[in-house]
């Protein structure tokens, strides 16, 4: 992490027009972007077209952030609401994805290996998450935002997080029984 | 399986990573993008800035299109009125004792009474008979200016009437001519006889309207 100063400072750069700068922001979090788009897309091509199209988008309107939150909430946030709008956008690759399990191990894109099987089976149950569910989970668990903050990030209230949390992991529990039985 | 199990089997999961390239290139893609964005930006930029009338062009254009919706009710609330006034003025002009409906409710309500209808300075008068004895006939129209003051009434043949500051006696003859004799003027409809210059009189016989 780098430090606040630094952040800063490229934070200013960016905003004077000086890409490097931001392509310094950019090595800063794109590792936290990319895990997001990719837990909400569940394919890494899709998940590096969502990281790109955030970074771009957050470069254009960086002059809204107003320091506020961290960059890094700021950040996530454009990542989660360019997801959810992938989302609604690919919809009509909702078949696609929910076959992916089916598909997955038939796979070309060997760039979409997981390095073990539980780890395509948990991004298994999450594609079978519904969006928003999904949203708050990636959220509160992979990226340890409290429920506040996650509805601070979607935009809804912290009783409709709580919610979401708790029907999303009910299905994931029935989803991933085999493995914890394993 | 509780929370907790839960949340450990969800964070042991691994995403596939890209190619270790790939976090050194992403920065740089992102770089060359702006880089070349940049131009158009800027471009927009100093076109936003040196183009206030774009920012200002959709506030201009319903102001202006407010202007046009007033300026089209005026002319029509002004349009309107002035038919109205033309209409009232054409009311006024055309007098009400040539209404032949006017008259013929007007004397259907006093039958054998009315010995005339005025219509002067002091506005409509009916000047009626104590008994129902007037005989009836057609109804005569009458009316004298002196001046811009103009008096008009409806009446019968053989009625005497105070009017322009004269008694007049009003007549009609057998061809349906009228003729009025008073002190200081006798005036026929036939000959259009002026017994003072000033006067303007026109009179008509209503019989064939009201009747």
């Amino acid at each position: 992490m780098a430090p606040p100063d630094d952040e800063f400072n490229w934070i200013q750069h960016s905003l004077a027009g000086d890409p490097e700068a931001f392509a310094a922001l950019v090595k800063q979090h794109q590792k936290m972007v990319l895990a997001i788009a990719f837990r909400m897309t569940g394919s890494l091509a899709d998940a590096e077209d969502l990281a790109q199209e955030t970074f771009l988008r957050a470069f254009r309107q960086l002059n809204s952030f107003r320091g506020e939150s961290k960059f890094s909430t700021w950040l996530c946030q454009i990542a989660m609401n360019l997801s959810l709008n992938w989302r609604a956008r690919e919809n009509r690759r909702g078949e696609i994805h929910s076959q992916w399990a089916e598909n997955a191990m038939s796979e070309n894109d060997s760039r979409d290996q997981f390095p073990d099987e539980l780890s395509r089976r948990v991004q298994n149950a999450l594609n079978q998450l519904q969006a928003k569910q999904r949203a708050a989970i990636v959220l509160t668990v992979y990226e340890d935002r409290s429920h506040a903050e996650t509805a601070k990030m979607l935009n809804c209230t912290e009783a409709t997080i709580s919610w979401r949390v708790f029907a999303a992991r009910q299905k994931l529990k029935r989803l991933l029984k085999r493995i914890s039985h394993e | 399986m509780n929370k907790s199990e839960l949340d450990s089997i969800l964070k042991k999961a691994q995403m596939p990573q890209p190619p270790e390239e790939f976090w050194n290139e992403f920065p740089q893609q992102i770089a060359r993008q702006l880089n070349r964005g940049s131009d158009a930006r800027v471009a927009k930029r100093v076109g936003d800035a040196a183009s206030p009338l774009r920012n200002w062009f959709p506030r201009l254009a319903w102001g202006f299109a407010t202007a046009i919706c007033i300026l089209i009710a005026f002319a029509i609330g002004h349009w309107r009125g002035q038919m109205e006034t033309k209409t009232v003025a054409s009311v006024a002009s055309s007098d009400i004792l040539k209404n032949a409906k006017f008259v013929r409710e007007t004397l259907a309500m006093f039958p054998n009474q009315v010995r005339a209808i005025v219509k002067d300075e002091h506005g409509l008068n009916l000047v009626l008979s104590e008994k129902e004895n007037v005989p009836s006939s057609p109804p005569l129209y009458v009316r004298i200016c002196d001046g811009k003051n103009c008096s008009s009434f409806v009446t019968f043949s053989g009625q005497e009437i105070q009017i322009a500051g004269q008694k007049l006696t009003v007549l009609s003859d057998a061809h349906g001519g009228i003729i009025l004799a008073g002190d200081k003027l006798v005036w026929s409809s036939d000959e259009q006889t002026l017994a003072k210059n000033h006067l303007k009189i026109e009179a008509k016989n209503l019989g064939s309207i009201v009747m």
